[in-house]
C-alpha cells in the first residue's frame, strides 16, 4: 500500500517536474549557451508552426464532417435500424443527468427545454436533476419546480439531493453525478429496464442539446459493435451566451471547441470531455464517476479504460451540444473566471498519476498500449504547459542574455526574423479559425447590435495575446500544485444569463 | 476519403515537412549555405547595410545587388569585400568590409550627403558676429544693431540699436542664468544684458551693452562664474575675477593667481567652478597642471580674506 502511495506521488510530480525542468533548463541554456538556446527556439518554432498547420487541417476535416453529418436525419436512420444484439430504436432509453450545484432556473430551463424540443420520444427519456445539498435551498426548490413543470413531458423526471460530505467523497461534480446515477439505477431496477438499453448523458447544467443529438447518439450506440466499451462524445460549443460574452472569453471558448473538434480526428488520444454520454451498463460496471477527482469528465474514461483492460474508446459524435461561455461583466473578472476554468481543465493532469498507478496494477493491458496512452496523456499536458511560454517568453531570451557577440552571429541576427516569420505562419491559421467560427455561430439575437458581428471577426486578433497569457500559465499552475501535493478543490464556474428565462 | 486516411496522410506530410524544412531553416539561421549539387554545406556571413537616407543601391566588389538599403546581404563567403553605397544626388559611400563565417557585419551609420547643399541666407544685414543660445535663438551683432531670430531666420527682432562692435571678437559666452552675454577681444570685455523677461517698451532698446573692463594685458579667455554675476578672465600674466555689479569705476577686480609663464592650455569647468591651467615652475623648463577651485565657499572665503587684507593695507596707509 505504501509503495502504491509512493508511486502515485512520483507520478504526480513527473508532469510538473518535466515542465519546470524544461523551462528552467531553457532559461539557463539561454544564459550559458545562447546559440544552443537559439537553435532550440528555431526548431521549436518550426515544429510549432507545422503542428498548428496540421491541427488546423484536422479542424477543417472535422468541420466538414460536422457539416456533412448535420444533414443526416439521425432519428429516421435510427428508426430504420434492424435489431442489433438485442437493441433497436424502440427499446433504447435516454437518461439525461444534470448535476446541479447552485445554477438557477435561468440556466436550467433552457437546458430542459432543449431536451423537450429534441427529436426523440420523451416517453423513453428520463431526466435526473441531482442537486448538491451544499448549494442551498434555492436550487432544490428550482429542481422541484422543474419536476412539477416537466414531469408529464418525460418518461420520468427524477430529482434527488446529494448529501454533503459523504465518506470517500470530495467536493466534485463527479460525486454528485454518481449519486444521481445511483438514483437512476434504483428507478431502472424498479422498472426492470436492462442497463444496456439505457444511454446516460451526463450534462453540465447549462448544456443545451441539438434536436438531433439523441437520434445521432442512438444510431451510433446501436450500430457500435462495442457499444458498452465506448463513450460517446459530442462537440461542445459555447453558443448559449456567445453574443453577450466578452470577446476575450469568446475567443478562448471557441478555441476550446476547436480543440475538441480536432481531437475527434485523433481517436487514439480522444478522451471524454465535459458533457458526454455512455452506456448505463458500462457506468455501473465501471463503478460510476470517480467521487474524489475534479476532472470527472475525463477520469470516467480512464476509469473505464482501466476497468475494461484497455478495451475502451471514445466515439466522436458530429453533433453539437451548446454551453455557456464563462464570462463576466468586466475584462479582469472575465480573465480570472477563464483562468480558473482553464486551470480546472488543466487539473486533468491528475489523470496521469491515476492512470499510471492503474497501469502498474493492471497486467492485462498490453505494454505498448500502456506506453502509447501514458505518453499521449503526459505529452498533451506537457505541451499545454510549455508551448506558449517557449514561443513568447523563452524565444527572446538568447537575444537578451546573449549580448553583443551573440547578436553579431548569424543565428543571433536571424533569430528574431525567423521566429517572427514562423509565428506569422501560425497566425495565418487564425483566418481559418475565424471563418469556421463564423460558420458555426448561431444567429444574432435581435437585441444584439450588428457591429457585434464585426467584433466576432476582429476578436481573433486577441488570440496571440490570450495564448501567451492564458495559454500555458493555468496548466503550469495546475501541474505545480499537483507536484507539491496541493490538491485543488472543485471550483464551479458560475453560470448566469443576462436575460433570465422564467 | 476516410477521415482516418486523410488524417494519417496529413500527419506524415507534416512530419516529412518538418524534417525537410528543419535542416534548411537551421542552415539558414546558422549562416550555412547548402550546395545541393555537391550535397555539402559551407559557412557564410551576412552583411547588413543601413544608410541615411535609405533606398540607396549597394555594390559588392563593383557588382550591383538587387537589395536597396537597409539591405541584408546574405550567403556571402567569408572574405573582404569592397562595398559601395550609392544614391542619385548624393555623395557615394565606400568601404572595405570583412565578412566572417557565421557572423554579421554591420554598417549601420552610413550617411549619404547631398551633392548640392541647401544654403539659405538667414540675415540681410552686415553681420559682425553671431551666437546661438541654448534656447534655440540666433543672436546677430550687425551694423544695424543686435538682432534675435529663430534658428531658420524667421521671427527676427531687433533687440538693440547698438552697433559699436569691435573689429574682431575673440570669444562669446552666455551666462549660466542665460540673462547675459559676454564677448571680448584682446584687451576688452563687454557684457550684453538681455532683460528679455521684462516687457519691451516701444522705441527703447530691450537690452543694454556695456564694456565691463579693459585689461592692460592680452586676454586669453573669459568665463562666467556659476552665479552669473562675476567673470573669471585669464590674461597671459594673471587669473582675475571681476564683478559685474556697480558702475564701471567701482568694480572689484581681484588677481587670483600670477602665472610664472604664459599658460599653454586652460579649461574652465563650469560644473565645479574650477579652472585648470598649466604653468611652469620657476625653473621654467617644465609645465605642470594646476587646478584653481572657485567654488562658492572657497570663493566667498577668498573674497573675504582679500577684503580683509585690503582693509589692513588701507588702514596701514591711512595710519602712515
Amino acid at each position: 500500500m505504501k509503495k502504491e502511495i509512493l508511486y502515485r506521488r512520483i507520478f504526480e510530480i513527473i508532469p510538473g517536474l518535466l515542465t519546470w525542468t524544461t523551462l528552467v533548463a531553457l532559461i539557463v541554456l539561454a544564459i550559458v549557451r545562447p546559440v544552443w538556446a537559439a537553435i532550440f527556439v528555431i526548431m521549436f518554432d518550426l515544429y510549432w508552426a507545422i503542428r498548428v498547420g496540421y491541427l488546423t487541417t484536422l479542424l477543417i476535416f472535422a468541420y466538414r464532417r460536422l457539416e456533412k453529418e448535420k444533414k443526416r436525419d439521425w432519428l429516421k436512420e435510427s428508426k430504420g435500424l434492424a435489431r442489433i444484439n438485442g437493441l433497436e430504436y424502440d427499446n433504447t432509453y435516454q437518461a439525461v443527468l444534470f448535476p446541479v450545484y447552485n445554477e438557477g432556473l435561468d440556466v436550467l430551463i433552457p437546458s430542459i427545454e432543449a431536451l423537450n424540443n429534441s427529436h426523440y420520444p420523451k416517453d423513453r427519456m428520463v431526466v435526473i436533476l441531482s442537486v448538491e445539498e451544499r448549494g442551498g435551498v434555492d436550487p432544490w426548490e428550482s429542481a422541484l419546480f422543474l419536476k412539477d413543470r416537466y414531469k408529464r413531458n418525460f418518461y420520468e423526471f427524477l430529482v434527488t439531493r446529494h448529501p454533503d460530505r459523504l465518506t470517500g467523497e470530495v467536493k466534485t461534480k463527479g460525486a454528485n453525478a454518481t449519486w444521481g446515477a445511483k438514483v437512476l439505477k434504483e428507478f431502472l431496477d424498479s422498472e426492470h429496464i436492462d442497463y444496456e438499453h439505457v444511454i446516460i448523458s451526463c450534462f453540465d447544467a447549462d448544456t443545451c442539446v441539438e434536436k438531433d443529438y439523441f437520434g445521432c447518439l442512438t444510431y451510433h450506440y446501436i450500430t457500435n459493435p462495442k457499444r458498452t466499451r465506448s463513450s460517446y462524445q459530442p462537440i461542445p460549443v459555447y453558443h448559449n451566451n456567445i453574443w453577450q460574452a466578452r470577446s476575450i472569453a469568446r475567443v478562448i471558448e471557441l478555441g476550446s471547441s476547436f480543440m475538441q473538434m480536432i481531437e475527434t480526428m485523433r481517436l487514439e488520444k480522444f478522451v471524454t470531455f465535459s458533457s458526454h454520454s455512455m452506456s448505463f451498463k458500462t457506468l455501473v460496471e465501471a463503478g460510476y464517476w470517480p467521487t474524489d477527482m475534479i476532472s470527472d469528465d475525463s477520469a470516467i474514461y480512464w476509469k473505464c479504460f482501466l476497468h475494461f483492460d484497455g478495451d475502451y474508446s471514445v466515439m466522436p459524435l458530429y453533433v453539437t451540444v451548446s454551453m455557456d461561455v464563462a464570462t463576466a461583466k468586466g475584462i479582469i473578472p472575465t480573465i480570472i473566471k477563464q483562468y480558473k476554468q482553464k486551470r480546472r481543465w488543466a487539473w486533468g493532469v491528475e489523470n496521469f498519476p491515476y492512470v499510471m498507478a492503474g497501469f502498474l496494477k493492471n497486467k492485462r493491458i498490453p505494454l505498448t498500449k500502456k506506453i502509447r496512452r501514458s505518453f499521449h496523456l503526459l505529452e498533451s499536458h506537457y505541451t499545454w504547459a510549455v508551448w506558449a511560454i517557449i514561443v513568447t517568453f523563452i524565444a527572446p531570451l538568447p537575444l537578451i542574455f546573449g549580448g553583443g557577440i551573440f547578436r553579431q552571429t548569424t543565428i543571433g541576427y536571424n533569430l528574431p526574423s525567423i521566429s517572427a516569420a514562423l509565428f506569422r505562419i501560425s497566425l495565418a491559421t487564425l483566418f481559418i479559425c475565424m471563418l469556421i467560427s463564423m460558420k458555426l455561430l448561431p444567429p444574432r439575437p435581435k437585441d444584439v447590435k450588428p457591429k457585434e458581428r464585426l467584433i466576432m471577426v476582429t476578436q481573433w486578433l486577441l488570440a496571440p495575446a490570450i495564448a501567451a497569457f492564458i495559454g500555458s500559465i493555468p496548466a503550469i499552475d495546475a501541474q505545480t500544485r499537483l507536484m507539491f501535493g496541493q490538491y485543488m478543490q472543485f471550483h464551479v464556474t458560475e453560470k448566469t444569463r443576462k436575460n433570465p428565462l422564467h | 476519403m476516410e477521415d482516418k486516411i486523410k488524417r494519417t496522410l496529413s500527419f506524415y506530410f507534416s512530419l516529412a515537412l518538418f524534417f525537410l524544412l528543419l535542416p534548411i531553416v537551421l542552415a539558414y539561421s546558422l549562416g550555412y549555405k547548402i550546395d545541393y549539387h555537391a550535397l555539402r554545406a559551407y559557412k557564410t556571413g551576412i552583411m547588413y547595410l543601413k544608410s541615411q537616407p535609405p533606398g540607396a543601391s549597394v555594390y559588392i566588389n563593383g557588382k550591383e545587388r538587387k537589395e536597396l538599403t537597409p539591405a541584408r546581404i546574405e550567403e556571402l563567403k567569408p572574405g573582404t569585400y569592397r562595398v559601395d553605397v550609392k544614391r542619385d544626388g548624393f555623395f557615394p559611400w565606400q568601404k572595405e568590409l570583412a565578412v566572417r563565417p557565421n557572423m554579421v557585419t554591420k554598417a549601420e551609420d552610413i550617411v549619404l550627403f547631398p551633392l548640392t547643399q541647401e544654403i539659405k541666407k538667414v540675415c540681410d544685414y552686415d553681420v559682425k558676429d553671431f551666437i546661438i543660445s541654448d534656447k534655440n535663438y540666433l543672436y546677430y551683432m550687425t551694423s544695424a544693431g543686435l538682432f534675435r531670430s529663430s534658428l531658420d531666420g524667421t521671427n527676427m527682432k531687433r533687440l538693440s540699436s547698438y552697433s559699436d562692435w569691435p573689429e574682431m571678437i575673440v570669444g562669446k559666452k552666455f551666462s549660466p542664468d542665460r540673462d547675459k552675454l559676454l564677448y571680448f577681444n584682446k584687451f576688452h570685455i563687454w557684457v550684453i544684458y538681455m532683460n528679455l523677461d521684462k516687457s519691451l517698451v516701444k522705441g527703447k532698446d530691450s537690452v543694454k551693452v556695456e564694456e565691463v573692463l579693459t585689461s592692460p594685458d592680452p586676454i586669453i579667455d573669459v568665463h562666467w562664474y556659476s552665479e552669473s554675476r562675476h567673470i573669471v578672465f585669464v590674461t597671459d600674466k594673471y587669473i582675475n575675477v571681476g564683478e559685474l555689479s556697480g558702475s564701471e569705476g567701482e568694480r572689484n577686480i581681484v588677481i587670483l593667481y600670477k602665472f610664472n609663464a604664459s599658460p599653454k592650455s586652460l579649461f574652465y569647468d563650469e560644473a565645479s567652478d574650477s579652472l585648470y591651467f598649466t604653468d611652469s615652475t620657476s625653473s621654467k623648463d617644465r609645465a605642470y597642471l594646476y587646478r584653481l577651485d572657485l567654488r562658492q565657499n572657497f570663493f566667498d572665503q577668498l573674497m573675504q580674506r582679500l577684503k580683509k587684507e585690503f582693509e589692513i593695507r588701507y588702514e596701514k596707509r591711512d595710519s602712515l
